[in-house]
Order: C-alpha cells, then sequence, then structure tokens
C-alpha cells in the first residue's frame, strides 16, 4: 500500500531535515512498562489510527505511545515511519492533527525542549559530557540531539534498544541505558509542571522583533501573527527594518505552534532580489520557542543548503508601553562626544525628555537629536573615567541589558566561528556558504586574553582576506573561494574535488595592538567536498556532520 | 542503509587511510614523519578549534630575523579531555616546540612535543 503521508503538513516537509535517522520505535504493539506510570491518550483520532497495533489498557494508556514524549520533529519521525513501515493510512489533515495531539500531550516541557534546540534550529554545537559508552552506540548513526528529543520509561529505552540491534544491530549496553533513563526520563519535574499549562497557548497578535544577521548587525521591526482559521495554523507578516543601512525586509508566510510553545514557520518575501546567498529575501524555514509565559520567544529563521544562512530571532509581544528594541550601534569609546546613538522601539511617547533615556553611568546625553513612535536619535557624552564593559540601557522602565558596552581599547578580536565548515557544490547538491564576523574583546580585569572575564564589545570594522594553509600570504585563493566585505565565505563555483583548510582573517581597520599594528583575528575553515566515498559507502556532509549514504554506486558510463 | 553519521574528525581520519577518496581536512600528510625539528620561540596566538588547534609563533632565525611558525595539534576535542583550555598557551608564552616540518617548506610543523619555560610539558594526544 502507497502511504498517503507526503509533505503534508504544510510546513513540514521543509523542517525535517535527516528524515532517515529516525528514533526506531519496534514493531508497534510490543513492549511495555513495568512500574511506571503511563500518559493516557485521550484522543479518538491517534486511538483510531494507532490503536490496532498500540493496544490499550485499562487506564487509557497505548503500548509504547503512553512511555514516550518527543519533539515535533520526533514524533514527525515516527509518523512517517508508521506510514512507511506499517503502512497506516493518514491523510495531510489528519497527520497534522496526530502531530499536534502528540506534540502537545506527548511532547517535552519547554525547558526540556530547550535542551535540543539547536538541533531543530541548525546551529552547530559541540555535543560533550556525554559518556562513551553512549556515544558509541547512539553518535555512530546521529547526534546526541536526536536521543534528547525523546523522554521515555526505562522499559522504553530497553525496548528502543531492542529495535535498535534489530534495525541497525546497535543495542545499547545496559549502562547506556541506565544513562538515558536517568538523563531523558519519562516523568520530569518539568513536565509535570508544564502538563497543566499547555491549554490555552497563541501566538496571535503583534509582536515586536530583533533580528541579528550574523556580519549585519540588526534589524528591528514587528511580526503579526493571525490565525488561519486551520486547525492550529497561523499566517505571518513580519517587517524589518536594518538599523544600520536603512533597508526593509517584509516577509509573509505561515507556520503552527505545537505544544503552546514550537513555532515551525516558513516566509518568504515573494521577491527574492538577488542571487546572492545571503540576500536576505530568500525563503526561510523559521523555528522558534516561546516562553512559557508567552511573553517573549526567541529562534533562528534559515535557508541554504545546510539551513547556514539566517536571521537570529527575538521577538516580544507589543503592548502599549513605550518599548526600547535596541540601539544602532553596539561600542561607545571612553572620552568621546556627541556621539549620535538611535534608540529603536515602539510607541515611545510624543513628549519626550533627556531624562527618559539611561546609559549608565558615565554616559551622558547631550540632547536630543529628533524623535518619533520608533525612533529617538540621541547625542551622548562618554565620559573618561566612565566604567568599561557591557552596560544596560534604558528607555523609562524598558530596559535592554547588555546592550551597549563602554570601552577605551580593543585589545583583541576574534572572528566568529572560530572553527567552520564550507563546501562545493555538485550536480546535486548547492554550495555551503559560511558567514564570519569578527567581534571586539576586552581583556578584563586579568589583563589575559580568552578568560572567563574578557569583555565581549561587539563587532568591529574589519577588512577580510583569506589564506590556505601553508601558502604564502597573498598566494591565490580563487580555486578555494572568496572571503566578500561583510565576512561571507562562497566557495568556488567549480569544485577542484579536493578539501582545503584555509584561514579566514579578519584585519582591524582602526583598532591597533600595543606595537601599533592592526589587530588580525583569524578563522579555521574546511572548505570540502559535499560528497565522498569510503570503502564502498558514499557519505554526504550535513552541516556538521558527515552522513553514510548507502552504497557507492558505481559510475554511470 | 542510509543514516550512518560519522563526525568530520573519524571521516578525517578515515580519509587519511584512503587515498583514492577526497582528502577530509588536510590531516597529517603534509608532514612527512621524518626527521623532526625543534624551535624556541614566543607564543603569538593560539587557536583551541577543532579540526585542529594552531599555536602561531615567533622564532629567531641564525640572522636575527623573526620568522612565524605555524604548530599544528590535535583537534580540541581531543585536547580538552586532556586538561588542554584556550589558555594552555598564552601570548608571549616562551615555548621549545618539536616536529615534523612541512614537506613543502613551509614554516609550519605537526608537534609532537611543547615545552614551556618553566620546562612544564604539555601533555599531547598520543600520536600526535
Amino acid at each position: 500500500m502507497i502511504s498517503k503521508f507526503r509533505s503534508t503538513a504544510l510546513l513540514w516537509s521543509l523542517f525535517f531535515l535527516n528524515f532517515g535517522f529516525a528514533q526506531v520505535s519496534s514493531t508497534p504493539g510490543q513492549g511495555g512498562p513495568a512500574g511506571e506510570e503511563g500518559i493516557p491518550v485521550m484522543d479518538a483520532l491517534v486511538k483510531a489510527k494507532c490503536g490496532s497495533c498500540h493496544t490499550n489498557d485499562d487506564r487509557g494508556n497505548m503500548q509504547r505511545i503512553s512511555w514516550e514524549r518527543a519533539t515535533p520533529e520526533g514524533w514527525e519521525q515516527a509518523l512517517r515511519r508508521m506510514t512507511l513501515l506499517y503502512d497506516v493510512d493518514l491523510t495531510p489533515a489528519e497527520t497534522g492533527h496526530l502531530l499536534q495531539y502528540l506534540s502537545t500531550y506527548h511532547g517535552l516541557a519547554p525547558e526540556e525542549a530547550k535542551k535540543v534546540t539547536y538541533d531543530v534550529e541548525r546551529r552547530i554545537h559541540e555535543e560533550t559530557g556525554i559518556p562513551n559508552t553512549v556515544m558509541s552506540a547512539c553518535g555512530r548513526c546521529h547526534n546526541f540531539a536526536r536521543v534528547l528529543s525523546w523522554r521515555r520509561s526505562v522499559d522504553d529505552w530497553k525496548e528502543l534498544s531492542r529495535a535498535h540491534a534489530v534495525r541497525y544491530n546497535a543495542r545499547l549496553s545496559e549502562e547506556a541505558i541506565a544513562f538515558l533513563a536517568k538523563m531523558a526520563p519519562l516523568h520530569t519535574p518539568e513536565w509535570a509542571a508544564w502538563r497543566t499549562r499547555v491549554l490555552d497557548k497563541s501566538p496571535d497578535g503583534r509582536w515586536l522583533v530583533t533580528a541579528y544577521v550574523l556580519g549585519r548587525i540588526r534589524y528591528f521591526g514587528e511580526m503579526q501573527m493571525e490565525s488561519s482559521g486551520t486547525d492550529g495554523e497561523f499566517n505571518t507578516r513580519a517587517t524589518l527594518h536594518s538599523a544600520t543601512d536603512g533597508s526593509t525586509v517584509v516577509r509573509s508566510g505561515r507556520g503552527l505552534m505545537y505544544g503552546g510553545y514550537a513555532w515551525r514557520g516558513f516566509s518568504r518575501t515573494g521577491n527574492v532580489t538577488s542571487s546572492a546567498p545571503n540576500d536576505l529575501s530568500n525563503d526561510a524555514q523559521e523555528v522558534m520557542t516561546s516562553a512559557p509565559d508567552e511573553s517573549n520567544a526567541e529562534g533562528r529563521w534559515f535557508w541554504g543548503q545546510y539551513q547556514e544562512l539566517g536571521f537570529d530571532i527575538r521577538m516580544q509581544r507589543a503592548t502599549s508601553n513605550a518599548t526600547l528594541l535596541g540601539i544602532d550601534r553596539p561600542l561607545l569609546k571612553t572620552g568621546s562626544r556627541s556621539q549620535r546613538i538611535r534608540l529603536i522601539g515602539d510607541h515611545f511617547p510624543e513628549q519626550i525628555a533627556q531624562a527618559d533615556m539611561d546609559f549608565g553611568p558615565g554616559v551622558t546625553v547631550r540632547r536630543i537629536v529628533s524623535h518619533n513612535a520608533s525612533e529617538v536619535i540621541a547625542e551622548v557624552d562618554v565620559a573618561l573615567d566612565a566604567p568599561l564593559g557591557k552596560r544596560q540601557v534604558a528607555f523609562r522602565r524598558s530596559v535592554m541589558p547588555g546592550a551597549l558596552a563602554v570601552y577605551d581599547r580593543v585589545d583583541y578580536i576574534k572572528v566568529t566561528p572560530d572553527s567552520a565548515t564550507a563546501s562545493f557544490g555538485n550536480q546535486t547538491r548547492s554550495r555551503g556558504y559560511q558567514q564570519f564576523e569578527a567581534i571586539g574583546y576586552q581583556n578584563g580585569p586579568d589583563g589575559k586574553r580568552r578568560t572567563a572575564d574578557d569583555v565581549e564589545l561587539g563587532p568591529v570594522d574589519v577588512t577580510w582576506s583569506m589564506r590556505v594553509f601553508y601558502e604564502s600570504e597573498g598566494s591565490r585563493t580563487d580555486s578555494v573561494g572568496t572571503v566578500g566585505p561583510t565576512g561571507l565565505f562562497i566557495p568556488a563555483a567549480d569544485s577542484p574535488e579536493n578539501n582545503f583548510d584555509v584561514w579566514v582573517i579578519a584585519d582591524a581597520r582602526t583598532e591597533k595592538d600595543s606595537d601599533g599594528k592592526p589587530l588580525v583575528g583569524k578563522s579555521y575553515l574546511v572548505v570540502t567536498v559535499p560528497v565522498y566515498t569510503f570503502n564502498g559507502r558514499r557519505y554526504v556532509r550535513d552541516l556538521d556532520r558527515w552522513v553514510d549514504d548507502g552504497p557507492a554506486r558505481p559510475v554511470q558510463q | 542503509m542510509k543514516n550512518t553519521v560519522l563526525s568530520f574528525l573519524i571521516i578525517a581520519t578515515a580519509l587519511l587511510l584512503n587515498p583514492s577518496s577526497a582528502r577530509g581536512h588536510h590531516g597529517w600528510a603534509a608532514f612527512p614523519s621524518g626527521s623532526q625539528i625543534t624551535l624556541k620561540g614566543t607564543v603569538m596566538d593560539f587557536h583551541f578549534v577543532n579540526p585542529h588547534s594552531v599555536v602561531e609563533f615567533a622564532v629567531k632565525d641564525d640572522k636575527g630575523q623573526v620568522q612565524v611558525w605555524e604548530g599544528e595539534l590535535t583537534s580540541r576535542s581531543n585536547l580538552a579531555p586532556r586538561g588542554w583550555t584556550a589558555t594552555s598557551l598564552e601570548d608571549r608564552d616562551e615555548v621549545t616546540i618539536t616536529g615534523y616540518p612541512a614537506k613543502n617548506g613551509a614554516h609550519a610543523m605537526r608537534i609532537t612535543r611543547i615545552v614551556l619555560f618553566n620546562g612544564k610539558e604539555l601533555k599531547l594526544s598520543g600520536g600526535n
């Protein structure tokens, strides 16, 4: 039977990036709990669609399902597996309903989901602190976030191990099962607290948005979310204004809020303005997490072959109060005068005074240049002895912690990310890009760089260059790629069928070291082929790992 | 079977074993295991990163000219369990570094031993 489950789901097919790595359930109906209370299934459609295999007990528990909780992505993978392996017949609407129900009533609490958000937001994240016994079993095939996207009873972890042994020849040791049962148990205080609050959450309304694009400073604006009238679906319209170059991005989209806090959406401008990979008008997937009290949300909107480009997003619900969203410059130097600074926000009143603004000790407002409901431009003086470091900025009662840094010098610059991967394209895979940014730091009280007390000052102006390892300065790098003036690395269009290690180098335009030389920061970039074969198997690049894509196929003659 | 995932580091190692495949990052092939050299210098920067950590250090040659060398170590992921941090080597630290020089003559080496000015030897992972 051909499954009807396809990319139903409106948006879902766009989000799940490694479909096949699923957490593998055993044959439905097998396995069972001993000693742990299950989560009763109350939904008629779940019972109807799953009940023929996942039998009920007299408490409303369904085998396996009642002893598992998972993220929307986890449940989507499980449904996909059921449709592909067990011919479960689902319409798109039914799939959407099941995902919504399971993600809500058999989901993760926001605090639990936060630990694996990096995976769904497609952020590179170094997973540490995982015992070798676990990583040797799990890490061979997927990252640990995939594991922690589930919560299970002890028996269900054992059942998972049994199923993995059958399907993937990967059985968990007793020690590994004990670790997982302790680290990701079915019942947690977070879940117990959340499940009583999960109802009646809706993102409807107007949100104020701060969007950060690596290498481009900040965008500010708003997003309107309205119910589409379809179960759990919302239409969105976001308008973002650059804090620095005056550009505006308008995006429209749709999305679903799962479990009352997990936003999965898609947006586009409908007018891609250039072919530049980092053009902000690109279609984007949206992954955001709303705070339990719904006052704010944060996440990432992204695109690209490896979802490597996009916005970091913070949103807060709009109110009728004056709200400060941000400022247009992250740094002020001690002893500087008449520095123009722009406060961006919402509902700034018609009448304002210098005293409405607070930049912290040593920074005084000289005058207000102009103002309207969404911005205030002021001139400030910075005392020579103003305290160094990050500080909050406030407009009346609206406070932005750490919005501004006062500095007397930049001790060093750090290129972020400090190591990265980009890749050449081939016939089926587009190139993978990498955006860099140069951040200024002060050494902090201990006078040493790279220590915990260092003060991050913010982006600094630099010129970008690159150098292939072991090549002399100034050698040609065209065959590898280019790094542009905004710090975006673009691999060469023609793959040289080889990999390269490259320094991406930021030279500060104005900041100098104690010897009077421009400060320099570097990042270690590996530029790879997108696919290779090894020992008869084909491996393809994912965001931060290689995926075994099966036996290498013979070259077609 | 789809979906077996290996880390970059594992693959990087694997690729070194298979010359017919594309290589991962540069690996150690650029530093043939011939005779080692020992240099005394001053740390200019330390990049505690994957897939290789890198020490940039300044060395005075016979004529008193300063040459900048890059010494490569194993990855941050391998060094961290051995107690390494981003400050294991600090700017202006006097160091004595031993390793295999790059075969192309670049001022680069695969480090096998680092001794600090106080005589303390930093522990490296086996084989690097």
